[in-house]
């Protein structure tokens, strides 16, 4: 069980963070459109004062946002429409002094197919090392990674309201209708689910669209 | 044996084969299960490939090229059993813009063209679909060809092609390189002007191609093949005109594709040009060297590639073709 208190992203996701001895911070530019997901990022990466996070602000393009910045690391939503742009840099802006190239770590493939399942692309500009790197944006995979859990079972639990909404309405009408009661409505959806095989909110769907219908 | 494989595409009229395959139930007859995956753009189809979230993709040619040689990341193991199309890509310009250029623009009306860019203060921003597109190939080839250095005398920027109309309307950019129907949307809305189809550039050039991750084929070679029997089935159905509406309305309905403009670049449309599908799948290793080539001279590629290797790696025909 999760202590309350505590936070939703796993405690140890930045102990690999370089340490404050380290002089030089590294920066970190930040692109996400969700508001929510890039708050939590900002905390955690900035937990650890050798980590500074810019983020890139509403309709900025991110090409411009690494032009201006220059950061050391990029940490972008993959689905972000921009992303693409970043790929370019290197062969087609001489605004960049530095080179933009995808992090990869080849002997990590486990890493990288977490960082892709997860939706989290990251670039390496100018000259921090990928080891420097790599615990910044294991910490960024795994708050996406817990992010995106949530946001299924968000889902999940918004498809189980919307259902119930449903079985609610199709009770309805068979009480109107058929001058049932609410257990028996509920009883008479149960029974057409179990003979025709199907689950009990699609035959209220089935019922709902039948009175819509006329 | 049925095997559920994961195909990748983005919103563009050359997807057709694809939701046609799936509709009329040509993966079925073959004996494969293939999931589409619609994604935002081909970093992601790139990436989905190379880190197994998706095991085949529809994808410009050059991509796939430069993806194996390593040019954008790690090298990915890609093979490329068949084309997809061919033609079908415009050069937009926005509508503000359109009235400042020499009209016709031919290789005769170039000294003016060259002239009004070096008079802007800064260079026009015009987006291309993805550095290693067949766009951006495409469009450096004909902007050198009018004399125009594509580096110097413009801004080109990346945007993934169903967000390019977007920032033309937007004003932030004054033009782009993208595919069907992405073109007539500009035209249809009135932001854009299309002044001329890729096809002008460079005759019956292959635009997409089927790529397969490399190990998800090496595993899978029956489905692999099933594949591609079914998608070219699915191409032969795509090339007759008078399924085009139909194609346009599964186009619409699959990947949300606007159905009144869409047919303008399907077989029989009166758009700018219109894809051939068909001819497209079988594998012409010329047309792979002639976009390494064009990498090679915008110094993407070093000199100590050997580009026809590259292609023969790629390039794996040894899927039976029918």
């Amino acid at each position: 069980m999760r202590d309350g208190r505590r936070p939703w992203w796993p405690a140890n996701c930045w102990s690999g963070l370089p340490s404050n001895s380290t002089p030089s911070r590294v920066k970190i530019l930040l692109a996400d459109d969700d508001a929510d997901r890039a708050r939590y990022l900002v905390r955690a990466l900035t937990r650890d004062q050798s980590a500074e996070v810019i983020c890139t602000t509403p309709g900025e393009m991110l090409a411009d946002a690494v032009a201006a910045h220059r950061p050391d690391v990029v940490v972008v939503d993959m689905t972000r429409p921009d992303r693409d742009a970043l790929e370019g840099v290197r062969q087609l802006s001489s605004r960049m002094p530095h080179p933009v190239v995808m992090f990869v770590d080849e002997d990590d493939p486990d890493f990288m197919q977490a960082a892709i399942d997860a939706g989290v692309s990251s670039y390496n500009v100018g000259s921090v090392t990928p080891a420097e790197m790599k615990p910044v944006l294991r910490a960024a995979v795994a708050l996406f990674r817990r992010y995106q859990q949530t946001h299924v079972k968000l889902a999940e639990a918004e498809i189980r309201l919307k259902e119930r909404d449903l079985v609610d309405r199709a009770k309805a009408i068979l009480i109107r209708r058929r001058k049932f009661s609410e257990p028996e409505a509920y009883h008479w959806l149960r029974r057409e689910a179990m003979s025709s095989g199907k689950r009990i909110p699609d035959v209220a769907l089935s019922v709902v669209q039948a009175q819509e219908s006329e | 044996m049925p095997c559920s494989l994961r195909l990748g595409v983005l919103r563009l009229t050359d997807s057709a084969p694809v939701v046609l395959a799936e509709s009329e139930g040509l993966f079925a007859a073959e004996g494969v299960e293939v999931a589409i995956q619609v994604e935002p753009s081909w970093a992601n189809i790139a990436d989905k490939l190379r880190w197994g979230a998706l095991d085949a993709a529809v994808m410009p040619l050059p991509l796939a090229l430069a993806a194996a040689a390593g040019l954008r990341g790690p090298a990915t193991r890609l093979i490329v059993p068949m084309g997809i199309s061919r033609g079908g890509n415009a050069v937009v310009v926005s509508s503000t813009l359109v009235t400042c250029l020499p009209e016709p623009l031919t290789p005769a009306a170039a000294p003016a063209f060259r002239a009004w860019l070096r008079d802007q203060t800064v260079p026009p921003r015009v987006a291309v679909v993805h550095l290693f597109s067949t766009h951006n190939l495409l469009l450096r080839y004909w902007l050198g060809s009018v004399g125009v250095d594509p580096d110097r005398d413009l801004e080109i920027v990346v945007i993934p092609p169903e967000r390019v109309v977007a920032e033309l309307t937007a004003g932030r950019i004054a033009g782009f390189c993208a595919g069907a129907p992405w073109g007539d949307v500009a035209e249809a809305t009135g932001s854009g002007r299309i002044l001329l189809g890729s096809s002008s550039i460079r005759p019956r050039h292959t635009e997409k191609c089927l790529a397969l991750a490399g190990d998800w084929a090496a595993d899978h070679p029956g489905p692999a093949a099933a594949l591609s029997h079914a998608l070219q089935a699915a191409q032969r159905l795509c090339d007759q005109p008078e399924r085009s509406p139909a194609v346009a309305a599964l186009l619409a309905r699959r990947l949300d594709l606007p159905e009144e403009v869409t047919p303008a670049a399907l077989p029989g449309g009166n758009g700018i040009e219109q894809i051939a599908f068909a001819a497209a799948a079988p594998l012409d290793p010329a047309e792979g060297l002639w976009f390494l080539r064009e990498m090679r001279r915008w110094r993407w590629l070093g000199v100590d590639r050997d580009l026809e290797q590259l292609v023969a790696d790629v390039y794996r025909s040894h899927l039976p073709l029918i």
